[in-house]
């Protein structure tokens, strides 16, 4: 029952992390546009983020130290600053996204100007951030995030082809430029690099000790296979219900519809209290992750166990982060647009996220007997390439599709 | 490196004033039709009391802005030779659409509202629909 209650960490990570407002987007529009042929994508990115996640909780377990603790020490000041700009950069436009997120959602149940629920919102993820435990945070979002499933239930509804189904399983080799920003941009998706941040200073803050392995692999496992499997929901979902009808989901609230379809009114608010809680956990996810890169770069007191008081600085950084975020949003910026510029440009930070921590989960000095085995060396060092072809394919494939305009 | 830059900005500022071609004119034709299809599925769940009125509302609204927004990009634009009739015909759909998906969010509990919506919007889907054909084989 503690092992269970304990995988909660990896379900916020996966439910508010992988399944974020730039997963419901880039995965239904896949399915609109292309059916089930991008399927393929959706596993490359979860064993990816498994893999990583994993390796990052073992490092944070076994010395102490989360990913940009690490990415400091093996990088050195310099170079480990220009990371830090970068992820700060990106986690800024995915705060600022996924705050416009639950603005939208909010304004779907209310309807109310989103400027309005954007306030709201913000004060809102601020208020529960600062009154709950990180216990609290992970399991009232991570929990409340379950309700997407309802998206699985009506892609099964739904009667789905599984011959089609299992043809998507295989990456197209003749297709378009758009397939294949589709396709970098799910992977890119599935590994944000704020999930490893959060992760990795989660298992931190909840005192893990080499005796939490077992937890920390299930949590790669079940909480990123757990998003892995809503994020292929969505797709089916959308290859069956939008793809035929010719709709196009532009909008965060048509994303909604596929839940509506098939159950009506109970579907509608199901999806949309889902959708709530995991772009909220994610907004979560992406502040708590810029205040800890911070922090541990310039070695500060950090850590939401610690009362405000006991980490001011770490404090005022994530609440400096949620105000920019909204600032960003006041402008007038559609949130949509946002999401897909921070997953494509958080793309070229993701070889320099994860070979620090690819490098330090092989050292035995560090690792001792918890030293990557045969498995995590070949599947990181596979991921490691597959991380830096997409980075280098993104920002072309960004330019050559105007941004996936066509 | 400086000439280059300015000349290399002239030339993108140039290119994105340049008159609509067919394809981009068919795109946008696209874009309504994508539209008129998912207004049709909030259209339906209006008439079938399946929806939240608030959802349906707002929704409705987002989707007759995208119609408008269509409208002026597409009657503000020159196009080529030859596609004007095209165009204006483009123009004219979306202001229908537009004003078909803004009587939703007037009335987004009403399922007759809803019904009579959802049979418009058919008709202006297939309307759009023949206009990409017209569009495909004047090429």
């Amino acid at each position: 029952m503690k092992v269970v209650l304990r995988i909660a960490l990896g379900i916020i990570a996966a439910i508010g992390g992988f399944v974020d407002i730039g997963d419901l987007v880039f995965n239904t529009q896949a399915g609109a546009q292309f059916g089930y042929t991008l399927m393929w994508a959706v596993p490359i990115g979860v064993v990816g983020i498994g893999v990583y996640a994993e390796m990052s909780g073992r490092v944070a377990a076994v010395t102490k130290r989360p990913v940009f603790d690490v990415i400091r020490m093996r990088m050195g000041l310099s170079s480990g600053l220009v990371v830090l700009v970068a992820s700060l950069f990106v986690n800024l436009l995915t705060l600022s996204a996924e705050i416009g997120g639950v603005a939208i959602v909010l304004q779907l149940f209310f309807d109310a100007p989103f400027t309005l629920f954007a306030l709201l919102g913000a004060l809102g993820l601020i208020t529960i951030i600062w009154f709950t435990p990180f216990e609290g945070i992970e399991r009232l979002f991570g929990y409340g995030g379950l309700t997407l499933f309802v998206f699985v239930a009506a892609a099964l509804h739904e009667q789905p082809d599984w011959h089609a189904v299992g043809h998507g399983v295989v990456p197209e080799a003749p297709s378009s430029t758009l397939y294949w920003y589709f396709a970098v941009g799910l992977i890119a998706a599935a590994l944000m690099p704020y999930e490893v941040y959060f992760y990795s200073s989660g298992g931190v803050e909840e005192g893990w000790t080499p005796k939490d392995l077992l937890v920390n692999r299930l949590n790669a496992i079940v909480g990123y296979g757990i998003g892995g499997v809503l994020s292929l929901g969505l797709m089916v979902a959308a290859a069956q219900l939008f793809e035929p009808a010719g709709v196009e989901p532009d909008h965060l609230g048509t994303v909604a519809l596929l839940a509506q379809i098939p159950y009506g009114e109970t579907g509608l608010v199901l999806a949309l209290l889902g959708m709530l809680f995991a772009i909220g956990g994610a907004a979560v996810d992406a502040s708590f992750a810029a205040a800890y890169s911070i922090a541990q770069f310039a070695g500060w007191e950090w850590g939401k166990y610690r009362r405000p008081s006991g980490a001011p600085r770490f404090t005022c950084a994530w609440l400096l982060f949620f105000a920019l975020g909204l600032a960003i949003l006041m402008t007038g910026i559609d949130p949509l647009d946002l999401t897909e510029y921070s997953v494509v440009l958080s793309v070229v930070a993701l070889p320099l996220t994860y070979l620090p921590v690819l490098l330090i989960a092989r050292d035995r000095t560090f690792m001792g007997d918890y030293a990557n085995g045969q498995i995590a060396r070949v599947l990181g060092w596979l991921y490691f390439v597959i991380l830096v072809v997409v980075a280098l394919a993104a920002i072309p494939l960004l330019l050559a599709t105007n941004a996936g305009g066509g | 490196m400086r000439r280059l830059l300015v000349l290399g900005a002239f030339c993108v500022v140039i290119a994105g004033c340049g008159p609509l071609s067919r394809s981009e004119l068919t795109r946008g034709v696209e874009t309504l039709s994508a539209v008129a299809a998912e207004s049709q599925l909030v259209a339906d769940g209006v008439a079938q009391d399946r929806t939240r009125s608030t959802y349906a509302r707002v929704q409705a609204r987002t989707l007759a802005d995208d119609a408008a927004h269509e409208a002026e990009k597409l009657a503000d634009a020159t196009v080529e030779p030859g596609f004007e009739k095209q165009r204006d015909r483009a123009v004219v759909l979306a202001g229908r659409l537009d004003d078909t998906v803004g009587s939703l969010e007037t009335y987004p509990g009403d399922e007759r509202v809803g019904a009579n919506v959802h049979d418009e919007l058919m008709s202006i889907a297939d309307d759009l629909d023949r206009l990409t054909q017209r569009l495909g084989q004047a090429g």
